[in-house]
């Protein structure tokens, strides 16, 4: 078994710089043992993938271990005693597998395929039109808070039918249940995801109630209609509901701010972008490889599994970091650069095999009307200060972004 | 082994060497061929691996089951000859295989 000094995220020293601890974790042979969570960590791209796209390695333990170690384990992960957040967060489409993950998948993944998603172009370009006319030339904005927090849950929000005056209480409320996915389950931290997930729930019967009198062409209208067919219960319906508005907050927005402070951190790079706007999606996908927002997940084997040229036994549980496999140099030249015309760029910031993200789509064409849109209205965009990034394991992204804006 | 012809939006023509137990996606992903994406590694979970197999061999393979089938209604141009080469398993019988690719998966 390895020792674990190497690899200590609560350290504001990994905030800071996951990469160099990555590297590091990369260099070692095998997988990492981390005793914090019980879990073989992978960092390299090769054993990510293989895990990830493996079927003997589902995203939950249910039916592998016998349940009093699940319940061990959900104790042992404070993930016990919250009753709301036991059933409309800790299940979900995203923490179940085979039958019931698929069902419910097909539920809602027309509603994210590219050709659905394109049709929202209209609607996002003028949110982003709207949002921007507000900065004045030589504006100091906050990135984050004031342009990239302000659009994903807005147009999560629209595709759900959601009141516009709703998203940003909406985006509270996903940050608090999100933050007790951190490492950090703290007993406040408990509280707090608990009573938020009571809250959004009753939120979502009322939204309920209103569509079921004027239904729509929403998302909403649409899981109404698969509850009423009997493809979905109750929870499944508010469960579903509730993972798709909160997957489309965070995520985006700090992937926005990292991608902002990329493209200042490379100057050439933005430079390149600005000279030839049809670079936009790979830049955008460029952004996802090189500062993934989701950067950690977890998969148990269900089976005695292999992983690069070592067995594990049944029940183990493997920790993929998706930050680290997307700098590996065996997989992505000059990893640790940032190049806008990257391809292919097989990053693993989606995720891969059956939970690949459902809302790629949506979130990468929020990302490429906000930056092309952004450069188009302003020649130049200048760092105000360095910006700090959230402490953490499970998300990556700036706090806050402070830039100048300007025209000339 | 069979030989797969794989042929780009841009007509460029690529003959790959099949190996067995590989899935179509993956032996074009790792003959380089960028066209096919394969976001999620061959799930059957993100539709870019989108190709079209020639109308003479459509009837020869198997078909595609109920969720390769949905994931179909959502592709960029699907035509009857639209598949997901993830869900397509190499064989002997495959030999001479045409597939031809999208220009844009997304």
């Amino acid at each position: 078994m390895t020792d674990d000094t190497d690899f200590n995220p609560r350290a504001p020293d990994f905030a800071a710089d996951p990469y160099a601890v990555y590297a590091r974790l990369r260099q070692k042979p095998g997988l990492h043992y981390f005793a914090d969570l019980d879990m073989w960590l992978a960092s390299r791209h090769a054993d990510v993938l293989s895990i990830v796209t493996n079927p003997k390695m589902p995203r939950m333990p249910g039916g592998i271990l016998p349940s009093d170690e699940l319940d061990r384990r959900q104790r042992q992960d404070n993930f016990h005693d919250m009753p709301n957040h036991q059933r409309f967060v800790q299940f979900s489409m995203l923490n179940s597998d085979g039958d019931v993950h698929d069902r419910l998948r097909r539920q809602v993944f027309r509603l994210f395929t590219p050709l659905y998603i394109t049709s929202h172009r209209a609607v996002i370009q003028a949110l982003v039109d709207r949002i921007l006319d507000r900065f004045a030339d030589g504006a100091e904005i906050d990135f984050v808070e004031d342009l990239a927090a302000e659009v994903p849950g807005h147009v999560i929000g629209h595709l759900l039918g959601v009141p516009e005056a709703d998203c940003p209480m909406l985006r509270g409320w996903s940050e608090n249940i999100v933050q007790y996915f951190d490492i950090d389950r703290s007993a406040e931290r408990k509280a707090l995801a608990e009573a938020t997930s009571a809250q959004f729930a009753d939120y979502l019967r009322g939204l309920k109630r209103q569509r079921r009198e004027s239904p729509g062409d929403d998302l909403t209208s649409k899981l109404i209609a698969a509850q009423d067919a009997g493809d979905m219960s109750e929870d499944e319906f508010l469960s579903t509901a509730m993972l798709i508005l909160m997957a489309g907050h965070g995520s985006t927005i700090d992937v926005l701010g990292s991608g902002m402070h990329a493209l200042l951190s490379f100057p050439e790079q933005m430079q390149r972008l600005r000279e030839d706007q049809g670079l936009i999606q790979t830049a955008v996908q460029e952004m996802f490889r090189f500062e993934c927002p989701l950067p950690f997940f977890d998969r148990y084997a269900s089976d005695e599994v292999t992983v690069g040229d070592r067995r594990f036994p049944k029940g183990t549980r493997f920790g993929l970091l998706y930050g680290a496999a997307n700098r590996d140099l065996a997989q992505f030249d000059l990893a640790d650069h940032f190049d806008i015309g990257r391809k292919p760029n097989r990053h693993l910031a989606f995720g891969g095999g059956a939970h690949f993200c459902l809302g790629n789509h949506l979130a990468r064409l929020d990302m490429e009307i906000i930056f092309t849109t952004l450069l188009a209205r302003f020649n130049r965009i200048e760092l105000v200060e360095p910006p700090t990034y959230k402490p953490g394991l499970s998300v990556r992204g700036p706090k806050a972004l402070r830039l100048k804006l300007s025209r000339g | 082994m069979a030989r797969i012809v794989f042929i780009e939006a841009n007509g460029t023509s690529w003959s790959v060497e099949a190996a067995e137990g590989l899935s179509l996606m993956q032996l074009a992903v790792n003959a380089g061929i960028d066209a096919i994406a394969a976001e999620c590694g061959g799930a059957c979970a993100c539709g870019t691996c989108h190709c079209y197999i020639d109308s003479g061999w459509t009837d020869r393979l198997p078909q595609p089951d109920e969720q390769e089938a949905a994931m179909l209604e959502c592709v960029i141009n699907q035509t009857p000859e639209s598949r997901l080469s993830c869900q397509i398993e190499l064989s002997k019988t495959m030999d001479g295989l045409v597939v031809r690719l999208p220009g844009a998966q997304r």
